[in-house]
């Protein structure tokens, strides 16, 4: 459905974003995770017609959004990692306005706004001027203004910075019901965000696409290669110049690591479940380290 | 693999008042780092152009009777640094106007307000960080002045004493204080919003009508002892005295004027002492608002003109915690599926809500008073004479607006809210419907004005009200959208305002200049074009960007 074919930007003062990534998104969730910096949300402005590439094609159902961006813009729900809004309008006020722009018309428009407000939870707070929402609260109303249209793809960048937990949770429950018949890319350096809800995931870094594998595969990779073990406080830096650490618990009998290994790191190190998290770190770890990642 | 980062203790000291010059150095590099600082400079380099024309030309800076001086480098250097003394201290002021704002958009403020960094030292800094600005603008104009002098050639022996001099003395005690006031403004509440852009706008003209007088506090402008100096020696050439005052300001010529030459003048103790007066002046504004300066406290900020809502109104608060208060009832509730809107999207008629939307943003928190002032314009407007209608309300009833004008253009940008609509749709739509927007606001307040003329069947001045109410928001929606800022309409609009109100034909865009009752201004066919340019201009930047954008 939508499509990017060797795209690249690359910004004014020659950083290169985005270089020469090829991904396909149909029905379902994509969890597209990635250090601060690995070109996320410049890949997210692209696939959201907001950035033009450099070189490359971006297509959503065989057209060119590049040349033709109103195809997608049309039928896309963007939400960004950062935006703003008018402070002095109120929520169902901005929302009617987003939604003229829209193209919706002021029925479907009324409706729609009374129950995404019912679904973010600013029913109460909608007629309150928006410079007086809380931060938490101005991003439940950029999720739904990426709901107004009722759009067929969604592509959300960090959607869950500000929100409680709670809201958390339920925002994820939200994205996860919405890929049941939508495209839905869903942006984040948190791994527990994909982790629950995305079946698909891909890792990102210094612009180039690492990985892509549902959770299942991408932790069968490194299946016998983590380890947990017990080491004196004086050898953490020891282990820590040797291996990729992905937790440290301090205990009174020294500190707990787990680390990332072919082979034991110590005899009594003992072998753990992999995780998404130590996945992700294997990733950028070999992509930092120049290795080829295809395996 | 993962590495530890050893961070070094630092040992902190009060900072000190040596820390000035570190702070207002990064200040003045970030403000010379953005684009819009090149186009100052050029701005500069084009008023030392303009104040040295050729023999040809039919303008004049600066004059004495029909006279001028021969272009070396003392006459070059004097009228080079009056035009910067007169024009600085106007286009200057909103150049530097944002010192404080920066850092409260950029949030820099607060980290700086977390430190131990004084409120003096701080506003200090800025206050050397907006004159460096100027300052830098002076200096291009003093190498303008140079090159100028070259260029035209009258004389080829450069003295550098005689060109800097009037620089030093006249030009830089001017933008000094301007730099000072421009901070004072942006600390003072009421002033610190457009309204102090409009304030300062008239104390401007009164400074520069009356500052060329020596009663005028400080010696004004300082131009008086120049002029007397320019005087004394046409008198000791035996020149004509008789043929005109000295003046000082872009006049139009119908004839060359003769040259005579002047080797500059020898400034007095209490010219000097004058000029010191300015720079302290200066830093009296500069320094006081440390008085009640909040340090970006939101809950200290009052708010006069519309803007963001202060944080300190009204705490934010989350809404009506719906989930929290079901998740006290229902453990579950954060597992519940979402219930997803059911509604069906419909698409069409929507350009006129665009419209209304665009127009509540436009007008998106103005305050009462705004609103019955424009009341009153309209009812005053219905009692006056008509003979006053185009002279007197017209003018005053499109002055009041200049500050939400000036929004136009600039408000999605500002506001962060182009970080959502770059996803959008129409964004050609959105352009009509804003410019629709000024429009609108543009006939509503000069409603009174138009049916009066109708009334009278004034139809040249209805069709010069039509062209009025067509060139503003082009005006103000083409300087927004290429500045970002409210500040360069507010800064174009004003002088062009004030020309057209005094008479510039070659200003008048709205008919107030009548000659045997018809409009003698500019034509309609120019002002209509010039509108339409500017809008072609704001459709062709808005592709431009969302093109070339990063």
């Amino acid at each position: 459905m939508l499509e990017l074919i060797e795209v690249t930007k690359v910004y004014r003062g020659g950083k290169r974003a985005v270089d020469g990534m090829s991904l396909r998104l149909g029905t379902g969730m994509v969890g597209l995770l990635g250090p601060n910096g690995a070109g996320k949300s410049s890949l997210m402005r692209i696939m959201a017609t907001v950035t033009r590439p450099t070189s490359g094609r971006v297509l959503f159902e065989g057209t060119d959004v590049v040349a033709r961006p109103n195809a997608l813009r049309r039928v896309l729900g963007y939400l960004p990692q950062d935006f703003g809004v008018y402070p002095n309008l109120t929520a169902r006020e901005f929302l009617s306005y987003l939604a003229a722009a829209k193209g919706i018309s002021a029925r479907s428009a009324r409706a729609r706004i009374d129950e995404l407000l019912t679904l973010v939870n600013l029913t109460e707070a909608a007629k309150r001027p928006l410079g007086k929402y809380s931060g938490g609260m101005l991003r439940r109303v950029g999720i739904a203004q990426a709901l107004l249209a009722d759009p067929r793809v969604i592509i959300v960048d960090e959607p869950t910075a500000g929100l409680d937990p709670e809201e958390r949770v339920r925002f994820r429950n939200l994205l996860s019901e919405l890929a049941a018949d939508r495209v839905v890319l869903l942006s984040t350096h948190i791994v527990s965000d994909v982790e629950s809800v995305a079946a698909d995931i891909a890792i990102v870094a210094q612009g180039r696409l690492r990985r892509r594998g549902t959770p299942e595969d991408l932790l069968r990779e490194i299946d016998g290669q983590v380890w947990e073990m017990l080491v004196p406080s004086a050898h953490v830096n020891a282990v820590q110049s040797r291996f990729v650490v992905s937790r440290m618990v301090r205990t009174p009998s020294g500190v707990r690591m787990r680390v990332l290994s072919a082979v034991p790191p110590v005899p009594d190190a003992v072998p753990v479940t992999p995780d998404l998290e130590d996945v992700y770190l294997d990733v950028l770890q070999r992509s930092s380290a120049g290795t080829a990642v295809a395996r | 693999m993962t590495s530890t980062v050893h961070i070094r203790p630092v040992r902190v000291r009060t900072v000190s008042v040596r820390a000035v010059g570190g702070l207002a150095l990064g200040d003045f590099r970030d403000r010379v780092r953005r684009p819009a600082y090149v186009v100052i400079l050029l701005a500069a380099v084009a008023l030392g152009y303009f104040a040295t024309p050729g023999v040809d030309a039919h303008w004049v800076i600066m004059q004495v009777g029909e006279y001028r001086g021969v272009y070396n480098s003392a006459y070059v250097g004097m009228v080079t640094a009056l035009a910067s003394a007169l024009w600085l201290t106007l286009g200057g002021f909103y150049v530097v106007r944002n010192a404080i704002a920066r850092d409260e958009s950029t949030r820099v403020g607060l980290a700086l307000a977390a430190t131990p960094l004084r409120t003096p030292v701080y506003l200090a800094a800025k206050f050397l960080s907006n004159v460096m600005v100027l300052g830098s603008m002076v200096g291009a104009l003093a190498v303008t002045a140079l090159v100028m002098q070259l260029a035209r050639g009258e004389s080829t022996v450069v003295d550098p004493v005689a060109l800097l001099s009037p620089f030093v003395l006249i030009a830089m005690p001017l933008v000094t204080a301007t730099a000072g006031a421009a901070l004072f403004f942006e600390l003072v509440p009421g002033l610190r919003t457009g309204v102090g852009n409009i304030v300062w706008f008239f104390c401007w003209s009164v400074f520069a009508l009356l500052g060329q007088s020596p009663k005028f506090p400080l010696g004004g402008i300082g131009v008086h002892a120049v002029v007397r100096s320019l005087v004394s020696e046409m008198e000791a050439q035996g020149l004509d005295l008789t043929s005109g005052d000295f003046s000082l300001g872009l006049t139009y010529l119908e004839d060359p004027l003769k040259t005579f030459v002047w080797n500059g003048f020898t400034p007095s103790a209490d010219f000097v002492v004058s000029r010191l007066g300015l720079v302290g002046l200066a830093v009296v504004l500069a320094l006081l608002p440390a008085l009640w300066f909040g340090r970006f406290d939101p809950a200290r900020t009052l708010r006069i003109w519309p803007g963001t809502p202060a944080p300190g109104d009204a705490p934010a608060t989350e809404a009506a915690p719906a989930s929290l208060v079901r998740l006290e009832h229902s453990p579950d509730y954060v597992a519940d599926a979402p219930r997803l809107p059911r509604s069906a999207v419909v698409a069409g008629g929507s350009f006129a809500r665009l419209l209304w939307g665009e127009l509540r943003i436009l007008v998106q928190g103005v305050r009462p008073w705004w609103w019955g002032g424009a009341v009153f314009i309209a009812a005053t407007s219905t009692l006056a004479p008509a003979t006053n209608i185009t002279r007197v309300m017209l003018p005053v009833a499109w002055l009041w607006p200049v500050l939400i004008w000036s929004r136009l253009g600039t408000q999605r940008h500002e506001h962060g809210v182009s970080a959502l609509l770059g996803a959008y749709p129409t964004a050609r739509q959105r352009l009509i419907a804003e410019w629709l927007s000024g429009f609108a606001l543009t006939a509503a307040v000069g409603i009174v004005p138009l049916l009066k003329m109708m009334s009278i069947s004034d139809w040249a001045g209805v069709a010069a009200w039509t062209a009025g109410a067509v060139f503003i928001p082009s005006l103000a929606l083409l300087l927004g959208s290429l500045s970002r800022t409210h500040r360069l309409f507010q800064a174009v609009y004003l002088p062009v305002w004030y020309g057209a109100v005094n008479g510039l034909p070659v200003l008048d865009f709205m008919g107030v200049i009548r000659v045997d009752g018809e409009p003698a201004g500019l034509p309609l066919a120019v002002v209509v074009g010039l509108a339409a340019v500017m809008v072609a201009a704001v459709f062709l930047a808005d592709a431009l960007g969302r093109r070339v954008r990063d």
